[in-house]
């Protein structure tokens, strides 16, 4: 692990242990640096999860008393204290670990559907009291931490402009250049972070662009006329804006690999990788694996120009496994092929979110109609999709919505015994029901489905995709009370 | 679908929520068979997956207490009828007063609740800190407690019905719209899904927000109107709330499920509507309320946040029964707490069709009650009477 610390370090804690962290670093990157990979634990069967930039439970932990705080969007600060949650009596003596040891089959559709106590008994509510206790991942809040809410501004604004990258920044800068009135929202601390470590040239923004760093736009509204966006950080309010037009310049990430071990500390997609490289200067692991749909020699090449160590390089289509338990140890390609991460970099999928609550309608359930013609979606958010292999001899012990702890096993029995419904699905197992919120647990369901089908995968309607996603915190929904008024 | 639908039936459902499910399985209990439940959208698609499954057996008026009362009773022993665990949790229902008037209302329903013989107390000021810990105990004026309420999850409820519906011979179809009904100068005697013709000897409608619609199709008239609701979840976390809870001043209602999430929904004055799109002030009001009621959930993150629809009527109470129009024609409408009725409906309708007789905790709630000038008033609702 390269651990080149600069003499402007700081000190916090992850489990009551001290650890030293650079100036600058998001938690992810400080724990990452300091040999952390295991972060969190799945819902139900406790599986060590990661920074693995595909899912959100992996990167959420306990800070300074505030829950499910993703540490990858988190800076680290002196002092701060990090802990592992979803622990049981602690993180370093885990009991809860023994739940890896049940079968996956036990937890098809969570514990909570047991026969063996039925609800009206005695029996039930002693073990509803344990299930709840066992479940729910963090504890609250510490009740001494400050409740007020955080109060919302709102800008009108001609065109909203939703990430920062190459084709985010040209929309933004032709915008302000005819004079219209334009604002940029973008998740990075700075616009077009993927874009940069990539080597990508990213022309400067005009200076009239109204710049949100660090906000997820969460939230669509009112046809797409009222956006909301929340900053990561939790003390400062969240915004609104009334736009004309919208510019979807959000990009694609790549889909994890539907093999077993997707979901192991070490795995992680493009984005994260090259983040952590590029941004804070801590590879992915001492020996990395890049797998992908045809990206993979562009970002190994970027990876190893940061000085990572490649030791393969390959299609996604030949990776079979992914070995390891609390790490990842080596992977699969018809060799073994030892490594202690994974990259992958493609399939490359574009989150359907704000297209579908832009545009979708129905009194039956929600379908994406047309586009509006204020939408435009630009760069690679506008690029085809790509398919996700589903290999032939699909492992039903491959994860699907690790954070849920969702198998392919647990989807092929209910689409074996002919549930062929994503909505159905999605409440029969939870699927995409977690922190992520459906991207990409859907679009892997929905490859499973058509593969086991064999029916197109645009046949298949997608379950409705829903603000806010866990953007926004009770305090900061709380500021916008007043700003927004009911639509009478 | 692969199976052709039948040509005949003795009763049609239209609506696949918690209302027909729960008419079909008592009908079955009755002996009744030969029964289909046409839904034109997904398996909980409906407001049955969009409530906020909360459980009470009493309110403020005679007439909903005693129709909830025997729907909660139903409920502690749906479990073992259905032989599927429908997790109704019983950890108490607790109706929470702001405002002096209320708590007003409060002690009248605590003296109904004594005449109906349902278990509630209003809370002594002592025993608030041990029933509800984390709450704001300053903007608490009255609270009655309901210890046999609650709440149950829909995907657990609506799987054990589907389950038991089906094993027990029930078609249960979704994504199948009615398009067309039959009648004759009297009755109903058939209901189409396109070219399909069903032959019914009773049609019941349950179809939610799409009631009025049906009432249309068939050209009957029908009390109400539909609108939209939203409901919202919190990122889960270990209990922190333990009883389900109204806000009857604040009009919201909320509960933390045994996976974590705290979930609820409050209403704005906005206008009516149909839509399963939700908006940005009922995600800030609830969230205002949560900080003001429990402060401790100022940190936490709202995952999701969703819309459903209701089908309203004038009073707010169900329109249970037959329709005096048409015979043959039944409805199980209006319900702005149907998820908790469901099973007490389901039963008194079921045993209507089936035996001819009309339950007295049904008669309050005929559909032609406010010709006769005999709406229904009940104070202890969540809704805003706008």
């Amino acid at each position: 692990m390269n651990s080149q610390l600069s003499p402007r370090s700081i000190e916090f804690y992850w489990n009551g242990r001290r650890m030293e962290a650079r100036e600058g670093d998001s938690v992810a990157a400080a724990l990452r640096r300091n040999g952390i990979l295991a972060i969190a634990r799945s819902r139900k069967l406790h599986r060590p999860l990661g920074h693995s930039g595909s899912y959100i439970a992996g990167v959420l932990a306990r800070v300074n008393g505030r829950p499910n705080v993703r540490l990858d969007q988190e800076p680290c600060r002196p002092g701060m204290r990090v802990a592992m949650q979803n622990v049981w009596p602690s993180a370093r003596f885990d009991l809860l670990a023994a739940a890896q040891l049940l079968p996956a089959r036990w937890v098809y559709g969570g514990f909570e559907h047991s026969r063996w106590t039925p609800s009206g008994g005695r029996a039930y509510a002693v073990w509803e009291r344990l299930m709840a206790n066992l479940a729910g991942m963090g504890t609250p809040p510490d009740a001494s931490l400050p409740a007020a809410a955080r109060p919302a501004r709102r800008f009108k604004v001609e065109v909203l402009v939703i990430g920062g990258g190459v084709a985010g920044r040209r929309a933004a800068n032709a915008a302000a250049a005819a004079g219209r009135k334009v604002a940029l929202v973008t998740r990075g601390e700075t616009p077009g972070r993927f874009s940069a470590a990539l080597g990508f040239t990213l022309e400067p923004l005009n200076e009239a662009i109204g710049v949100f760093c660090g906000m997820e736009l969460f939230g669509c509204y009112r046809e797409g006329t009222l956006l909301v966006a929340a900053p990561h950080r939790h003390d400062e309010g969240a915004v609104a804006f009334d736009v004309d037009e919208i510019v979807i310049a959000t990009g694609r990430r790549s889909m994890p690999p539907l093999v077993p071990g997707n979901h192991v500390p070490g795995v992680m997609d493009a984005h994260a990788a090259l983040e952590l490289a590029a941004g804070h200067g801590v590879m992915p692991g001492d020996a990395v694996a890049v797998v992908g749909t045809g990206a993979e020699k562009l970002v190994a090449e970027r990876l190893q120009g940061f000085g990572a160590s490649v030791v393969h390089v390959g299609a996604i289509a030949d990776l079979r496994r992914i070995i390891g338990r609390r790490c990842v140890r080596a992977i699969d390609v018809g060799r073994t092929v030892r490594c202690d991460a994974v990259v992958h970099a493609g399939p490359w999928r574009a989150d359907p979110n704000l297209l579908f609550q832009i545009a979708a309608e129905g009194l039956f359930q929600l379908v994406v109609d047309d586009t509006p013609r204020r939408v435009s979606v630009v760069g690679a958010a506008a690029e085809e999709d790509e398919p996700i292999h589903v290999p032939a001899t699909l492992s039903p012990d491959t994860l699907v919505c690790p954070c849920m702890d969702v198998t392919a096993g647990e989807l092929l029995s209910h689409i074996d015994a002919g549930e062929t419904d994503p909505e159905v699905l999605k409440r029969l197992t939870s699927c995409g029901m977690g922190p992520c919120q459906g991207y990409p647990c859907w679009e892997s369901m929905l490859a499973i489905l058509a593969a086991r089908t064999g029916r197109p995968p645009g046949e298949f309607r997608r379950p409705s995709h829903r603000p806010p996603r866990r953007s926004i915190t009770v305090a900061q929904a709380a500021g916008l009370c007043g700003v927004v008024e009911p639509d009478r | 679908m692969s199976r052709p639908l039948p040509n005949r039936a003795s009763v049609v459902i239209v609506g696949g929520g918690i209302q027909g499910l729960c008419c079909a399985f008592y009908l079955t209990t009755f002996g009744v068979r030969d029964i289909v439940v046409l839904d034109a959208g997904y398996w909980q698609g409906g407001a049955s997956g969009r409530n906020g499954t909360l459980i009470r057996p009493g309110f403020a008026s005679f007439e909903w207490t005693q129709l909830f009362q025997l729907s909660c009773d139903e409920w502690s022993k749906l479990s073992r009828k259905l032989g599927e665990n429908i997790m109704f949790t019983q950890r108490g229902y607790t109706m929470v007063a702001e405002q002096a008037s209320t708590a007003d209302m409060l002690k009248e329903a605590a003296e109904v609740h004594r005449q109906c013989g349902v278990d509630s107390f209003l809370v002594p000021d002592g025993q608030l800190k041990t029933l509800l810990p984390a709450i704001n105990h300053k903007r608490v004026v009255a609270a009655l407690h309901l210890p046999t309420g609650g709440f149950a999850p829909h995907h657990a409820a609506m799987k054990g019905l589907l389950a038991a519906c089906r094993r027990r011979g029930v078609d249960v179809r979704y994504r199948t719209a009615v398009t067309a009904f039959e009648r004759t100068a009297d009755r109903v005697s058939a209901v189409y899904v396109g070219d399909h013709r069903i032959d019914a000897d009773t049609v019941v409608i349950a179809a939610g927000p799409h009631n009025g619609a049906m009432a249309e199709l068939i050209g009957v008239a029908l009390d109400g109107y539909s609108m939209r609701i939203e409901a919202m979840a919190l990122e889960p976390t270990r209990p922190l709330i333990g009883p389900a809870i109204a806000l009857i001043d604040s009009l919201a209602y909320f509960h933390q499920t045994s996976r974590g999430e705290v979930v609820g929904g409050t209403e704005v004055p906005e206008r009516p509507r149909m839509s399963l799109r939700t908006d940005v002030p009922v995600m800030a009001s609830m969230a205002k309320i949560y900080l003001e009621m429990f402060p401790q959930l100022a940190e936490v993150r709202i995952l999701r946040h969703w819309a459903g629809m209701l089908h309203i009527s004038s009073d707010f109470a169900p329109l249970l029964g037959p329709h005096p129009a048409l015979r043959d024609l039944w409805f199980s409408a209006g319900w702005s707490y149907g998820f908790a009725g469901g099973p007490g409906g389901g039963l008194l309708l079921a045993k209507a069709i089936a035996t001819g007789e009309i339950d007295a905790r049904m008669k309050p709630f005929a559909l032609d009650r406010f010709e006769r000038g005999q709406p229904i008033a009940e104070a202890g609702i969540v809704l805003a009477k706008n």
